[in-house]
């Protein structure tokens, strides 16, 4: 009875993990194959895409766009999101609804009319952020903002909050100081979590990059992008560096969250 | 002292419950900065012309044209979303009721990280392995199976093996607290009263499940209708979603006619915000029913 039981759960498993690895490890082969087009195995070796894609000054710079993107709606979203969510926790529970109305926005809005929106807008009010910078760290806080605010309502609830509060005020401690020595410190792994889940979901930002800034500030899914239509040699060299990316920040937050406890999962950005 | 010692209590008297709200302002703003002023202004212009009300943007948007880009992204919607339904809970089944514990955490982490992948990199990934000589279609062209000219990565068959990526590893995450749920005792019950597996399935443990299923489902439908960067990256506009015609029509490629991106995108809002909707209330309703 034992024996056929144990074969199906080895089929499924075996062919899921087939399915999730393949296109992976067969993206980092061709990324280091001379050429794979005509026969079953690579033809030869090379490092060639990768020092040659790499060494291109567009390479350096993307890059370094992605992680200013990343970084700064990371900053922006902490210094909003953590007081809000303290805020609301210790003040005015009845907000809640609202809060997470606009935390979820994201959820229910595809990208594309987010881009949209924040296009038409801008555009008819006099405010020169139109096709700069700032309107795209604007629109990833959106995009990810349930994912700061989640982490860190979830590390508020788990924590005693309110007597620590009172503590620390009737110690003669001010809001600012109660905020920043006190609270902070005890949902430091929420903040992680939640900033680790940003940086994933904004470094791999390719919708609203391209529909809001578009070539005014090329970021590496740009990059990558077109390289997929120049050679797709080079391309598997950026894509393996993106899964990397991927794979460190998501095992990052595994790690992060297997001592506090599981986060909703994480959707956002294709 | 006193002062501040009442404040940090909950506020019910009328003036400290006002303050209380002002401190939310920053965030509130944000919120209608970046969200709800923005798409208010794109439902407006999508019924005014000129100044007084119309319908005529929805008139034009209910062109055949666009019928059918909204037709293609609800059947790939619908199809991964079912797709990744039936073989997620399948593989989050397998992975639960494995002894070994090993394969049950690694397996959990792997849908935890590639749940997150997606986009140009995933994209590519899938024309390295199924494009016209990438190694699978290689490797089945020896053993006499043509997937090409049949078969295109770069069309909506190859667009739902694609998506099946991310939404395999999202059905197993959201399904696995609901399979916990299933206690062993029902079905060892079940079965003493001589019901077969099969009936155990059918009668007990797929109604028990059918909201977590259903919303599963919502999630996933609302996940691919909205996903845009897979599906230009694989295709460019060859295939033709709705994602895909607005971005065209935000970059002014096709004409510029903003009024009609605004009252598409007003419908594509009402799907993916009526799926949502629907997930958030069933998901609700199968964590209660948990407890």
């Amino acid at each position: 009875m034992k024996q056929p039981r144990d074969l199906w759960r080895s089929v499924i498993l075996g062919a899921f993990l087939i399915f999730m690895i393949v296109p992976v490890v067969a993206t980092l082969i061709f990324s280091v194959s001379t050429r794979w087009d005509r026969s079953l195995w690579p033809e030869g070796y090379t490092l060639k895409w990768w020092i040659d894609v790499t060494s291109r000054p567009l390479f350096m710079l993307t890059l370094r766009n992605s992680f200013i993107a990343s970084f700064a709606t990371m900053l922006c979203l902490l210094v909003l999101v953590t007081p809000t969510a303290y805020w609301m926790k210790l003040k005015v529970e009845r907000a809640k609804p609202i809060v997470e109305l606009i935390t979820s926005f994201s959820f229910g809005v595809p990208g594309v009319v987010l881009a949209l929106a924040l296009i038409r807008f801008y555009s008819n009010i006099p405010l020169p952020i139109v096709n700069h910078p700032a309107i795209l760290v604007a629109a990833c806080m959106v995009l990810s903002l349930p994912f700061m605010y989640r982490p860190i309502l979830n590390a508020l609830e788990a924590m005693d909050f309110r007597v620590l509060t009172e503590a620390a005020q009737s110690l003669g401690a001010n809001g600012w100081s109660i905020l920043t020595e006190v609270i902070i410190p005890n949902i430091m792994s929420g903040i992680i979590s939640g900033c680790l889940l940003v940086f994933s979901t904004v470094f791999a930002e390719y919708t609203l990059t391209n529909l809001l800034v578009g070539t005014r500030f090329k970021t590496f899914p740009i990059y990558l992008v077109e390289w997929t239509r120049q050679d797709g040699r080079m391309a598997s060299a950026l894509a393996v560096i993106s899964f990397v990316v991927a794979w460190i920040t998501s095992l990052l937050i595994i790690w992060v969250t297997s001592k506090t406890g599981r986060e909703a999962p994480h959707i956002a950005g294709r | 002292m006193a002062a501040s010692a009442s404040a940090v209590r909950p506020a019910r008297k009328p003036f400290g419950a006002w303050t209380a709200w002002l401190g939310l302002t920053p965030f509130f703003l944000f919120g209608l900065a970046f969200e709800f002023l923005p798409l208010l202004m794109v439902v407006q212009s999508s019924l005014t012309s000129k100044g007084s009300p119309t319908l005529e943007f929805y008139r034009q948007a209910m062109d055949p044209l666009f019928l059918r880009s909204f037709g293609n992204s609800i059947k790939l919607s619908a199809t991964t979303a079912t797709l990744g339904v039936v073989f997620g809970t399948l593989v989050a089944y397998a992975i639960i009721t494995t002894r070994n514990g090993f394969v049950q955490n690694a397996l959990t982490a792997l849908s935890d990280v590639t749940t997150n992948f997606g986009g140009a990199p995933l994209a590519f990934a899938f024309i390295v392995i199924l494009g016209s000589t990438g190694v699978i279609t290689l490797i089945l062209k020896q053993v006499g199976i043509n997937l090409y000219p049949n078969f295109r990565i770069y069309s909506i068959s190859g667009l739902t093996i694609a998506y099946l990526y991310f939404q395999l590893p999202l059905m197993i995450l959201l399904i696995i607290p609901s399979l916990h749920g299933l206690k062993r005792e029902w079905r060892e019950a079940a079965l003493n009263l001589g019901a077969s597996t099969f009936r155990y399935w059918l009668e007990i443990a797929l109604p028990i499940l059918f909201p977590a299923l259903m919303s599963g489902f919502l999630l996933l439908f609302a996940n691919s209708f909205g996903a845009y960067a897979t599906a230009w990256t694989l295709t460019g506009s060859d295939v033709d979603l709705i994602t895909i015609r607005i971005a065209a029509l935000i970059r002014g490629e096709v004409q510029l006619a903003p009024e009609l991106a605004d009252a598409l995108s007003m419908m594509s809002l009402l799907i993916m915000a009526a799926c949502v909707g629907g997930y958030l209330w069933l998901s609700n309703l199968s964590r209660r029913a948990r407890q």
